[in-house]
């Protein structure tokens, strides 16, 4: 396809969506023209990491562009999420935010240089990951009712593992603890490695952690998983109840992943990188390898920039009243 | 540590009363860096109860600091040691004025301008310099480095200024 | 022992499996190749050359080049990535010996006594030396992987809080002994470097602190920015201010041999067997084992050495011993990995990504599940230290002939490596600024006689020990009882206060030697 149909394709296709801004259609005809670069604010191999791998490596195929992910850590992903915040806005520097970057940080840092709603323009939500309640392997309580008694009772005694101050599973047992209504000794680790090994070795009681690291451990017995907060029970974890069945509906939450561009990036070029990464979302051998991960696929409806605007601002909303700033 | 020759202790500095300059000033330096530190960190929280806050570690080791600072400052009083030596202005200078200038090139203007330009400046940090080896030796370092990172290691390195992409 | 050995079979199986390639241009002729091996050597390979770069450490590298293995089937990419790291690794230490930029924590040490060998004239056998401790080791550890694995982890659960805390303050006293001057200055080094560790933000309460709302500090300050400052950056500057081009020339004259004499290999031997011991032992414990292994290895020798004032001047020992616990900790530090599926560290971290990646996430049944995947890591293991061996050995002439590029061609691309690594870390400008702060920090060190090796490990161990108290605290609620009343940590902490009478001792004893002391500089 030469430049010359490229425009004629672009303007077809924009008259057929019903948009009348044509002329500025035209003037980017090509995006992308270039390699995008997505900033992931962790490190590689994390889970948030591997979700954008495999879904971008997809996206690329479609775009036509090589699409480079670059790690940036730090500071709970807030460092890399001011850049991308501050990035050009041409569609060229994209982020994979989640829960933590888009959502908890706003609480958590009430000095944080961006605004998850008014610094981005969300394209697509990737996948959530699904979280579980685990304790110690020797833990006394048998169930999720069982545990809601005994941790109430023995609040002093108990101790909550979690990977660090901002860490989804720091935000996700906050919420937890405050469904719960109690305020247990929390013990901070670095990183889900360092706290999984405490809570395989029985140093902490429990934690609440993404499912992806966890169900090897369950499976092998090291540690057991009372509940998994989402909707519905997880292929990966047939046997493990939902918070609902087991008793405590309250608790709900899920690390979700979702792209993001500056904002005053341009509408038309939104619109691309959202169907390609519904496109990937579609396709078989992604959605296999997300699956593996224990991810959640979100249905089409929810894969909308609207619908992920609509999920930033109820998230910011829930994670609120449960997450305290840093520092206190 | 005599291994600057070139350069002879400088004695008239210090007042006679301070037998071992080089701890002394070393010893007052820590305890000006304890200070700071103490003043950083004046605005942690202290201890929660039975749990440290996120202020008392650095506390402790300011103190510490100050303790040891103290120390070496006393050593230097009374003990014979070194006495200082000169400070050399060249290198220091062009060697940070090259970093310096990587640092606020590098994302404007890309790796090829920066490495470049921050060889030749750190360059200029010893008279030994001679400008023809130099400049061919920076221009195959620079090619060498835009090949390595972003080729050879697929680093997301920019190379040209910005400008020049779009 | 049987298992051990079927179990091995299995693995060098895998390592040396062949793939049947058929060529088109060759008309239906196969040539089988074994693509396992030419992946570990590849990764050996390029981790070296990229380990080698200053700036660029053991961590930095791995990350690095993660992507690249991501096209590969699962096993073939873990060896890769185990060849990466050996080699990074090794990498390292050839900059500490040839140019005093350590890539991380562990290569501290080799700088020591490595460097002054290399002003000596003696890089080659220093280098060498380090290549054969790190084969041995490696061999050694192994073994032991395959043999002991599964019972050794017990002793990674073991390890709670309180044993960790009581592990990093036998650290510090480590370091403590690593001084070859004043035992005082090097106690405030210590406690400088922990004070820079505290900068960053509180492990418990999110805190920032002494972060001056520098974002690139939220996190605390890197150990290759402060490395690359206080060694590298530092060495360049106090070179050019001391006429760097005659002490060079000075080397070249006195470069002598590449290889060890017999009487190097002869005071090595039971400095290698020691190291690997200690070194192998240490590896297991996650969360700061490792780390700690080569400067106890260091300090062991320095006390059990006769004439411990050759350590920090070229004592071949020195080398030996930290190379060969480095590699031998490197080598354990997977038990918890292949046994647990935990990662111990921030490298295994990034191969847990990479099994990830493959949709293999490791657990505690990775060995029943994935037996080919950890035994032909653990044989690969071996077959990569076999590698490392054979590319640097030779490569040991290469560098050495590194070192007689005149000085005014090296400093200047030594400062634009440096640059690029410390940048390439994390995209950050505002860390080569600071790298060349703690350049000119590290300078006036140098004029004041403060050694930089105990405030890096300082700064190392300063989060390890503070996080573990606190951690220790928390769990016991403030009971301070519990580093004594708990067994490991109690002889733990008995071992760290004999050591540190057996440093302060001889210091207050010395006192008047020092004059001698001084003169023979």
């Amino acid at each position: 396809m030469n430049l010359h149909s490229r425009i004629l394709a672009a303007g077809a296709l924009a008259a057929l969506a019903g948009l009348s801004a044509l002329p500025a259609q035209a003037q980017s005809p090509a995006y992308p023209t270039r390699a995008i670069t997505m900033i992931v604010p962790f490190a590689a191999g994390g889970p948030t990491d591997v979700i954008s791998r495999i879904v971008t490596a997809h996206m690329a195929q479609t775009l036509g562009q090589s699409i480079i992910i670059e790690n940036v850590v730090g500071a709970g992903g807030t460092t890399a999420t001011t850049r991308a915040a501050r990035a050009t806005n041409d569609g060229y520097t994209l982020i994979t935010g989640h829960m933590g970057t888009h959502a908890a940080s706003v609480p958590l840092y009430p000095k944080l240089a961006y605004h998850p709603e008014k610094d981005f323009e969300p394209i697509a939500l990737l996948a959530g990951t699904p979280i579980l309640i685990l304790a110690k392997k020797d833990f006394a309580p048998k169930d999720l009712k069982e545990f809601a008694t005994y941790v109430k009772a023995n609040v002093d005694k108990v101790n909550a593992a979690h990977a660090g101050v901002g860490s989804v599973s720091h935000v996700s047992c906050e919420l937890l603890n405050s469904v719960l209504e109690i305020k247990p000794t929390g013990v901070p680790f670095n990183g889900t490695g360092p706290a999984m090994n405490a809570l395989v070795g029985g140093q902490v009681d429990y934690m609440c952690d993404q499912i992806v690291n966890a169900v090897p451990q369950i499976k092998g017995g090291t540690i057991k998983a009372y509940a998994i907060a989402t909707p519905e029970r997880n292929p990966s974890l047939p046997d493990v109840p939902t918070t609902k069945e087991a008793g405590l509906p309250a608790f709900q939450a899920q690390a979700w992943n979702a792209i993001f561009a500056p904002k005053g990036t341009p509408p038309e070029v939104i619109a691309k990188l959202n169907a390609a990464a519904v496109k990937a979302l579609d396709d078989e051998n992604v959605r296999k390898r997300l699956l593996d991960l224990g991810s959640v696929i979100p249905p089409t409806a929810e894969r909308t920039p609207a619908s992920l605007a609509a999920l930033v601002k109820s998230e910011i909303a829930k994670w609120t009243p449960v997450v305290k700033p840093a520092g206190n | 540590m005599s291994e600057t020759p070139s350069h002879g202790p400088v004695k008239y500095i210090m007042p006679k009363w301070i037998r071992g300059p080089q701890d002394f000033v070393g010893g007052v330096a820590l305890i000006a860096i304890a200070l700071f530190a103490l003043w950083a960190s004046s605005d942690l929280q202290g201890m929660r109860g039975f749990s440290f806050g996120a202020g008392t570690a650095p506390r402790m080791f300011g103190f510490l600091l100050l303790g040891l600072g103290i120390a070496v400052m006393i050593v230097g009083l009374v003990t014979d040691g070194e006495h200082i030596t000169t400070y050399a202005w060249r290198g220091p200078l062009f060697v940070s004025l090259a970093i310096l200038s990587f640092a606020f090139m590098i994302r404007p203007m890309g790796l090829i301008f920066s490495a470049f330009t921050s060889f030749v400046i750190s360059a200029l940090g010893t008279p030994e310099t001679r400008w023809g080896q130099t400049i061919i030796v920076g221009i195959c370092l620079t090619a060498f480095c835009s090949f390595l990172f972003p080729y050879a290691l697929g680093l997301p390195l920019q190379m040209l200024p910005k400008f020049m992409i779009r | 022992m049987g298992d051990v050995f079927s179990n091995l079979g299995l693995g060098f199986g895998v390592v040396f499996q062949l793939v049947q390639w058929t060529p088109a241009f060759l008309g239906g002729v196969s040539i089988p190749i074994p693509v396992n091996i030419l992946l570990c050597l590849i990764g050996a390979l390029v981790g070296t050359l990229v380990g080698v770069l200053p700036g660029i450490g053991t961590i930095a590298t791995v990350a690095m080049l993660l992507p690249i293995t991501f096209g590969l089937p699962p096993v073939g990419a873990l060896i890769m990535l185990a060849g990466i790291y050996y080699g990074a690794q090794y990498g390292g230490s050839t900059t500490s010996i040839l140019v005093n930029i350590p890539g991380e924590a562990g290569s501290v040490v080799t700088a020591l006594d490595g460097f002054q060998m290399a002003k000596q004239g003696r890089a080659g056998p220093a280098l060498a030396i380090a290549a054969m401790g790190s084969f041995f080791a490696g061999c050694v550890a192994t073994v032991l992987i395959a043999v002991l694995g599964a019972p050794l982890t017990k002793l990674a659960l073991a390890f709670g809080p309180a044993e960790y805390f009581s592990l990093m303050v036998l650290g510090l006293i480590f370091a403590v002994v690593l001084a070859k001057g004043s035992v005082l200055k090097a106690i405030a080094m210590i406690v400088f470097g922990l004070l820079l560790s505290m900068v960053g933000s509180d492990i418990e309460t999110g805190a920032s602190r002494m972060a001056f709302n520098i974002p690139e500090l939220a996190d605390g300050l890197g150990f290759a920015t402060l490395a690359m400052g206080l060694f590298g950056f530092a060495e360049i500057i106090r070179n050019l201010d001391a006429g760097g081009e005659t002490d060079r020339q000075l080397v070249q004259q006195k470069v002598t041999g590449l290889m060890p004499t017999r009487k190097d290999l002869k005071d090595c031997t039971p400095a290698i067997l020691r190291g690997t011991a200690l070194g192998s032992i240490l590896g297991i414990l996650p969360g700061g084992g490792a780390v700690i292994a080569s400067f106890a290895a260091y300090t062991m020798e320095k006390k059990i050495s006769k004439n411990p004032e050759r350590f920090g001047r070229g004592a071949i020992e020195g080398v030996a011993a930290p190379e060969s616990a480095n590699n031998a900790a490197a080598q354990t530090s997977f038990i918890p990995l292949l046994t647990l599926g935990i990662p111990p560290n921030a490298v295994m971290a990034l191969m847990v990504g990479a099994m990830t990646i493959h949709g293999i996430v490791p657990g505690p049944q990775v060995m029943q599940k994935q037996p080919e995947l950890v035994w032909g890591m653990i044989a690969s293991m071996w077959v990569g230290n076999l590698m490392l061996l054979i590319i640097n050995l030779p490569l040991v002439g290469i560098w050495v002939r590194l070192l007689r590029v005149p000085y005014r061609l090296m400093f200047p691309s030594i400062v634009v490596f440096c640059a690029i690594g410390i940048y390439s870390v994390n995209n950050a400008p505002t860390d080569v600024m600071l790298a060349g702060a703690f350049g000119l920090l590290g300078y006036w060190l140098i004029k004041h006689d403060f050694e930089p090796a105990p405030l890096l490990l300082g700064m190392v161990l300063g989060p390890l020990m503070e996080e573990n108290l606190r951690r220790a605290l928390l769990i016991s609620r403030g009971d301070w009882t519990v580093f004594a009343t708990r067994p490991v940590s109690a002889v733990l902490m008995a071992i760290a206060a004999f050591l540190l009478v057996l440093a302060v001792l001889p210091s207050l004893r010395k006192k008047r030697d020092e004059v001698f002391v001084e003169s023979e500089n």
